[in-house]
């Protein structure tokens, strides 16, 4: 039986020799046992403190920061393709606008009102307007007029046929 | 819904009236618009005798049940009893609402003008 076991876990570690190597000796990646969900990577990509300071006093020039370089410049080229990108979406969209509305107002040109509630209300808007101005300017019975009438018959005659009518209108 | 010209019109006529300087002005005021079924007729007639100002217009809305001070309406007594307050020579009206209150047959009628004579004191 511990025979069997044995030989499994020799097999394990051939198939996958990464998963079960604990090589905090080889790699100084203080998260290798959590961050990579057993995974170790076996290149040690974290420059160790010490020797990068080794490296900086012996050549002048370090590895990582040639590295650090070129992701830079990639990033940089990579940065107008995008602003490009973003620019040409942008004005896709605005003439998608543009054609947006100017569909909507050539169907409104096309378009009769035929919302009879709407076109009495403007009917009835216009009345009243017309009502007004005509009101506005038809001698009617002033006020001076009555006051300087000698024979009170006239204004009385006036009064009880206006009254009359204002009585009979609401029924 | 009445004609605005109606309206101009009667408003324009009872107006004149008020300033009409022939005391039988009152009467075509008393016996047309202070009788008219319409309370804004009512309301108008009794605004325009309080303005004449004299012993006969205010004895209508004074003293006369039904009309002016005690009319059915609340708006148009309320409106009458307005007009009285913003008078600026109140010395008839006063004299009248006492003479009413002292001598007038109908108690509601005397308790009105007692009630506005109160207020007209105050104002």
């Amino acid at each position: 039986m511990a025979d069997l076991l044995s030989i499994s876990s020799i097999r394990e570690r051939i198939f996958n020799p990464t998963k079960h190597e604990k090589s905090v000796a080889r790699s100084s990646n203080p998260f290798a046992q959590t961050s990579f969900k057993g995974n170790v990577l076996t290149a040690d990509v974290f420059v160790s403190e010490n020797k990068t300071k080794n490296e900086v006093q012996n050549n002048g020039i370090s590895f990582t920061g040639k590295l650090k370089a070129s992701a830079l410049v990639g990033s940089i080229a990579g940065i107008g393709d995008k602003i490009k990108a973003g620019i040409e979406s942008v004005a896709a969209f605005a003439n998608r606008i543009k054609d947006n509305v100017v569909n909507c107002w050539n169907k409104l040109n096309n378009t009769e009102i035929t919302f009879e509630p709407a076109k009495q209300a403007i009917s009835r808007a216009g009345e009243r307007v017309s009502d007004a101005i005509h009101s506005m300017f038809e001698p009617g019975i002033s006020k001076n007029q009555i006051a300087k009438m000698e024979d009170l018959s006239v204004p009385r005659q006036l009064l009880m046929d206006n009254v009359q009518a204002w009585e009979a209108s609401l029924g | 819904m009445v004609d605005k010209k109606i309206v101009k019109n009667v408003k324009n006529i009872i107006d004149g009236l008020a300033m009409h300087q022939n005391p039988e002005s009152v009467n075509v005021l008393e016996d047309i618009g202070t009788n008219s079924k319409v309370d804004e007729i009512r309301e108008m007639t009794a605004k325009a005798l309080v303005q004449k100002n004299i012993p006969e217009s205010l004895r209508v809305v004074i003293t006369n049940k039904g009309k002016g001070i005690n009319d059915m309406s609340t708006g148009v007594a309320m409106c009458t009893i307005n007009e009285l307050l913003s008078l600026e020579d109140k010395t008839e009206a006063i004299r009248i609402l006492e003479d009413t209150v002292e001598n007038n047959s109908d108690e509601e009628v005397r308790d009105n003008a007692r009630s506005i004579k109160a207020l007209m004191a105050l104002s």
